[in-house]
């Protein structure tokens, strides 16, 4: 289950003050189904906005993004969130999970959201949790787990309705050295075992080299340009 | 190959089960912040009082009102009929008693007067009833034609039956004198209740006599259906059976000021006392708003996993109605709870200058309907208000740090 990814000329820039600072300025993009994408680049690149702009997150200021042949800027904030549900994953550096629920109330929570039967979310989540071996800390609530059990939880999360693009912001960016090869090896697997396409951005270059294809965003360009 | 995404279709969704899902969750999890805790409860409880104060004061309201209404309606005709100066009245009476549900339909005649007996004088209102003691004189209906005055003036002058009793009208009689008042000596038949709330003397007393008194200018028709609401579907029946002229009035008609007043007055209060679930109202906004703050990056990765700003208004909507309900059951309870138990062991005791010996607490459906669709329109706004913050955060705003 996976998707292609594309963007043409998108840019996109911020008010500072009374400064506007341009972040991408014509960015394009081309990810095959299935493939894993790494994109590097300093801080402030504008890596995380590429990724939030390819999720439906941001509004780009020009340029086109378009998922499995369908553009998103011709869709309202609902059908948007609809499409997120459907078809994107989100892995983000601070894990983001929600503190008042526990680790497969978290994990079933885009089922939920769907409005998908809960026993049968129940089950693909607690399969997903022991998957990661984490199926000893179902009833476990975020701040009970470690940095690196958080990330796995949000990684099931993020996969739990198999959605065909997964795009992750940092996954290890908080994690130990230890602890991110391990979200790292986990995400690879799961991603090549269901053939999700997936983008990620990070700044580990090792781990960037894992990846089938590495992409570097400076200047707000691509290099690179992304095929 | 890749496949194509489902079609996007938010509108489908079952927000409210997952709206409702994560207030209930946020409800027992913002225990754990102090602050957010302290407005919580500050917004349920205020929300508590006010239900309470509301249906306490209506409850209050609603009870001395029905006390005085009774009071008033038992001393009132059910339908009143001002004959015309040419009509025949003995006609009129028959053809109004010949009306399909007129219980009874009898001639009387209303005016000042004075009474006088033992060299002391009143004014009076003059009341000539005709057969015996009609139900506007309580304690002597039904008794024979005779002169009754009220417990209280027959206390007052130390009057016994048998005991005679001067009747002087403003009708003058013309004598070799000049003009002279007309004057009736009647012996005192009995006495009836004029409980607290007649401030003018009522005196009954035969039609005859009364029509000597005053003239036939004052003569009305007394109509009896059986009951109030009877009495009110009868009087376009009674109206049609008279000449034309007559003029019908229900006892609705007759006290139409007082139940206007008595309706504003309760109107007042509800508002009045709604203020405080508005302040509770202000409280709820303002702890949604902080819940929400405090949230900002949980709403952010939710709509990141595609709830939509609906659900998330949907979320605080359901927490603002949970935490309304919490408070405002509360205050139904405590409000029901209070004035049954003021109205049972009858606790707020009244002087004897009052109409009633203690505060009566009548709770009525439709009171406690209008305090429960106040509050509920009142959550809708605040709590609406406050939601609307949640469902216009960007996903990405919300999870920027």
């Amino acid at each position: 289950m996976s998707v292609t990814v594309r963007a043409r000329g998108l840019t996109k820039s911020y008010l500072d003050g009374a400064r506007r600072t341009e972040v991408l300025r014509g960015v394009d993009l081309e990810v095959e189904p299935g493939e894993m994408v790494a994109v590097v680049g300093p801080s402030g690149a504008g890596k995380s906005t590429l990724l939030h702009l390819l999720g439906g997150l941001d509004v780009a200021d020009g340029g086109e993004v378009e998922i499995a042949g369908r553009r998103l800027d011709g869709l309202g904030p609902a059908e948007l969130a609809a499409f997120r549900n459907e078809t994107i994953g989100f892995v983000f550096q601070f894990q983001e999970l929600l503190p008042d629920f526990t680790s497969i109330e978290n994990v079933m929570m885009p089922g939920r959201i769907a409005g998908m039967p809960v026993d049968e979310l129940r089950r693909r989540a607690t399969e997903l949790l022991a998957e990661v071996e984490l199926g000893d800390r179902l009833d476990r609530f975020p701040t009970q787990l470690s940095g690196g059990e958080r990330q796995r939880v949000a990684l099931c999360r993020a996969l739990v309705l198999e959605p065909p693009l997964l795009l992750a912001d940092e996954p290890t960016g908080n994690l130990d050295p230890r602890a991110g090869e391990r979200v790292f090896e986990l995400m690879q697997r799961l991603q090549q075992s269901r053939g999700t396409t997936a983008l990620m951005v990070t700044h580990n270059p090792e781990l960037a080299a894992r990846c089938a294809r590495l992409l570097r965003l400076e200047g707000g360009v691509l290099e690179p340009p992304g095929r | 190959m890749s496949r194509p995404p489902r079609r996007p279709s938010a509108e489908r969704r079952p927000a409210a089960g997952v709206a409702l899902y994560h207030a209930r969750r946020y409800l027992w999890s913002t225990r754990r912040d102090a602050y957010v805790t302290f407005l919580s409860a500050t917004a349920a409880g205020g929300m508590a009082l006010g239900v309470a104060a509301l249906i306490l004061s209506l409850a209050m309201l609603s009870g001395l009102q029905q006390a005085l209404k009774g009071e008033i309606l038992a001393r009132t005709p059910e339908i009143r009929v001002t004959l015309p100066p040419d009509a025949d009245p003995a006609a009129a009476r028959r053809s109004v008693a010949a009306v399909a549900g007129v219980r009874e339909a009898r001639l009387a005649a209303g005016g000042r007067g004075w009474a006088v007996a033992g060299g002391r004088a009143r004014p009076v209102e003059l009341a000539g009833f005709d057969g015996p003691v009609p139900e506007t004189f309580p304690g002597a209906a039904g008794g024979r034609p005779g002169l009754y005055v009220s417990e209280r003036l027959a206390g007052l002058w130390a009057l016994e039956p048998g005991d005679l009793v001067e009747l002087a009208s403003s009708r003058p009689a013309l004598s070799p004198f000049g003009p002279l008042p007309t004057v009736r000596r009647l012996r005192l038949a009995g006495v009836f209740d004029a409980g607290r709330t007649e401030l003018e003397e009522r005196v009954a007393l035969p039609l005859a006599d009364a029509r000597e008194l005053l003239g036939d200018r004052e003569l009305t028709l007394l109509v009896s259906a059986g009951g109030l609401q009877r009495a009110r579907r009868l009087a376009p029946a009674v109206s049609q059976a008279l000449p034309a002229g007559a003029r019908v009035e229900t006892w609705q008609d007759i006290n139409r000021a007082l139940f206007f007043a008595l309706r504003l007055e309760k109107t007042l209060l509800f508002l009045a006392v709604l203020l405080i679930v508005v302040v509770a109202g202000l409280a709820l906004v303002a702890d949604l708003s902080l819940i929400i703050a405090s949230k900002r990056p949980e709403l952010g990765m939710l709509g990141a996993m595609g709830a939509t700003p609906r659900t998330l208004r949907r979320v605080f909507l359901w927490l603002g109605g949970l935490l309304v309900a919490i408070g405002g059951g509360c205050g139904v309870a405590l409000g029901t709870a209070g004035a049954w138990l003021l109205d049972r062991w009858r606790v707020l005791r009244l002087g004897e200058a009052f109409f009633i010996d203690y505060v009566p607490f009548t709770l009525r459906p439709a009171d406690l309907a209008a305090v429960v669709a106040a509050v509920t329109l009142l959550t809708l706004l605040c709590a609406g208000w406050a939601a609307r913050r949640a469902a216009a955060l960007s996903p990405v705003e919300a999870l920027r740090r």
